[in-house]
C-alpha cells in the first residue's frame, strides 16, 4: 500500500511538470508569433489556434485523467461522462457553418471602418477619412 | 445494484457535467464572435491583455491543482496534518489567482475598456471624450460654487444632481440649482471686487478650463478636428498646471474596432471562472475551519472539492490560450 503511495506521489509531480511545460510551450507560441508563418498548408491564427489549443486539450486530459482519477475509476465514467462530451462536441459542430461558412453578408460599421482604414494612405496613419463611414 | 461510488461524488460529477456544458456554451459562443468579426482586437498595447499575468495565473492554478491531489493524500492516508497544509497553500493561491485577476480588471477599468464604453470609430472616441470633459467642467463649477461641503469633483454624481435641479419638485430645491447659474455666479464673484486672491486663481483657471473645452467642443460638432489633433489637444491641456489635475477622467482616444463585443466576452467568461474560484475557495474555508478536528469523515468531501477544483483549472487551462493568445 504504501510503495502505491510513494509510487503515485512521484507521478503526480511529473504530471504537475509536464502541465508547467506546456503552460510555457503555449506562452512560447505567442512569442514566436505563428500569424506570420505558414506551415503544412495552415497559416496565421489558424494555426497558431490548432496548436496552441491542442496543447490545452493535452493538459486537460493530463488534469482529468490523473488528477480527477479517471484513470482509476470503473467503467461508470463514461456512462456519465459520454453524453456530456457528446453533447458540447455536438454544440460546437453545430455552431460550424457560423464560425467556417459565411453565408451571410458582414454589414456592419466596423467592417467598413476596417476596410477604408485599410486603404488609407500609411503616412495618414490615423486613417481619419474613414471618419465618415461610421453610421450613427 | 449501483454505481461503486458515493453519492455525493456522483452527485459532484453529474454537476460537474452541467458545467461542461455552461462553460462550452460561452467558449462556443466566443470563438464564433471572434471568427466572424474581422479586425478582432488582438494588439496587447490595445487590449490591455498581458500573456505573462494569463500565464501565471495559469501556473497558480496547476499548482493548487497540484496542492489539491496531495491533499487528497494526506486525508488518505490519515496524515491530516499534511492535507490540511496543503489546503491551507491551496486556498493561498487562489488568493493569489484573484489577486492577479483584480490587478488585470483594474487595468481594463483605468483604461475605460469596459463593455458599452469603448468607441470603435475617431468620430464616437472624439464624442467621448467631450462627454467626459464636459462633466469635468461641470463638476468642477459646483464644486467651486458649493463652499460648505469639500470640494470634491465626481463626474457620477454631476449628471443626477443637474437632472434633478429641473424638476420643480420641494425636496429638489436645496439640491445644486442648474450648471448655468452657478456658472454665472462664479463669472460675478469673479468680477467682484472683495473676492481673495487665491479663490479669484481658482475661479480663472476654471474660466480657462471652460474656454478651452467650448472652442474643442465646437471643433468636435462640425468635425473640424481629427483624432491625433483632439489627443494632442488633450494631452497639451492635462500638462497645465493650473487645471491639468482636473482632466484625469478623461481618457486618452483610442477607437477599438469590436471593443466593446471584446470587452463583454472578456469579462463574461472570466467573471464566471472567477465566481467559480470564488466559491471553491468558500468550500475550502468549509474545511479549513474544522482545524484539528478533520478526520476521516472528510474524505468525501475533500475528493468532491478536489474534483470541483480540477474542473475551475481545467476551464482556465482553455481560456488561457482563447482569450490571451489567439
Amino acid at each position: 500500500m504504501s510503495e502505491q503511495q510513494s509510487h503515485s506521489y512521484v507521478k503526480y509531480s511529473t504530471i504537475f511538470f509536464a502541465l508547467c511545460i506546456c503552460t510555457v510551450l503555449s506562452i512560447l507560441f505567442d512569442f514566436i508569433d505563428l500569424r506570420e508563418k505558414s506551415l503544412l498548408g495552415l497559416k496565421g491564427v489558424v494555426l497558431l489556434s490548432l496548436v496552441v489549443l491542442s496543447i490545452a486539450c493535452a493538459k486537460a486530459l493530463f488534469v482529468m485523467i490523473y488528477f480527477m482519477h479517471l484513470k482509476f475509476e470503473g467503467r461508470w465514467k463514461y456512462v456519465l461522462l459520454s453524453p456530456t462530451i457528446i453533447l458540447a462536441m455536438g454544440l460546437t459542430i453545430a455552431m460550424t457553418p457560423d464560425i467556417g461558412i459565411h453565408y451571410y453578408v458582414d454589414e456592419s460599421p466596423q467592417v467598413d471602418y476596417l476596410k477604408q482604414a485599410q486603404q488609407a494612405t500609411p503616412e495618414n496613419g490615423s486613417a481619419n477619412n474613414a471618419e465618415k463611414s461610421h453610421v450613427e | 445494484m449501483g454505481l461503486p461510488i458515493p453519492h455525493s461524488k456522483l452527485g459532484m460529477w453529474l454537476f460537474l457535467a452541467t458545467e461542461i456544458m455552461f462553460f462550452s456554451a460561452f467558449i462556443g459562443a466566443y470563438i464564433v464572435l471572434r471568427a466572424g468579426s474581422p479586425g478582432w482586437p488582438t494588439d496587447a498595447n490595445i487590449t490591455h491583455i498581458h500573456v505573462w499575468a494569463g500565464g501565471l495565473n495559469t501556473f497558480v492554478l496547476i499548482l493548487s491543482s497540484f496542492f489539491v491531489v496531495l491533499a487528497l493524500e494526506g486525508m488518505k492516508a490519515e496524515n491530516f496534518a499534511k492535507a490540511r497544509r496543503y489546503l491551507c497553500l491551496t486556498f493561498l493561491l487562489a488568493c493569489v489567482f484573484l489577486g492577479i485577476k483584480t490587478y488585470e480588471y483594474y487595468g481594463k477599468f483605468s483604461h475605460d475598456i469596459l463593455p458599452g464604453h469603448i468607441p470603435e470609430t475617431p468620430r464616437m472616441a472624439i464624442d467621448k471624450s467631450m462627454r467626459e470633459m464636459k462633466q469635468v467642467v461641470d463638476s468642477r463649477t459646483i464644486a467651486l460654487a458649493n463652499f460648505k461641503p469639500p470640494a470634491k469633483s465626481e463626474p457620477a454624481k454631476t449628471e443626477e444632481s443637474v437632472e434633478l435641479a429641473g424638476v420643480t419638485d420641494e425636496k429638489t430645491k436645496e439640491i445644486t440649482p442648474p450648471v448655468e447659474i452657478l456658472r454665472q455666479k462664479l463669472q460675478a464673484e469673479l468680477e467682484a471686487p472683495d473676492t481673495s486672491e487665491s479663490r479669484k486663481k481658482e475661479l480663472a483657471a476654471y474660466f480657462a478650463l471652460e474656454t478651452k473645452f467650448i472652442d474643442l467642443n465646437k471643433r468636435a460638432l462640425n468635425e473640424s478636428i481629427t483624432l491625433t489633433e483632439m489627443n494632442q489637444e488633450l494631452d497639451a491641456l492635462r500638462k497645465n498646471p493650473d487645471y491639468g489635475v482636473f482632466l484625469a477622467p478623461v481618457h486618452h482616444l483610442q477607437p477599438i474596432i469590436y471593443g466593446n463585443l471584446f470587452a463583454s466576452v472578456y469579462f463574461l467568461l472570466t467573471g464566471f471562472h472567477a465566481l467559480h474560484v470564488v466559491i471553491g475557495m468558500i468550500m475550502f474555508v468549509i474545511v479549513l475551519i474544522q482545524g484539528k478536528r478533520l478526520c476521516e469523515k472528510w474524505n468525501d468531501y475533500v475528493e468532491n472539492i478536489g474534483l470541483y477544483w480540477h474542473f475551475v483549472d481545467l476551464v482556465w487551462i482553455f481560456l488561457f490560450p482563447l482569450i490571451y493568445i489567439i
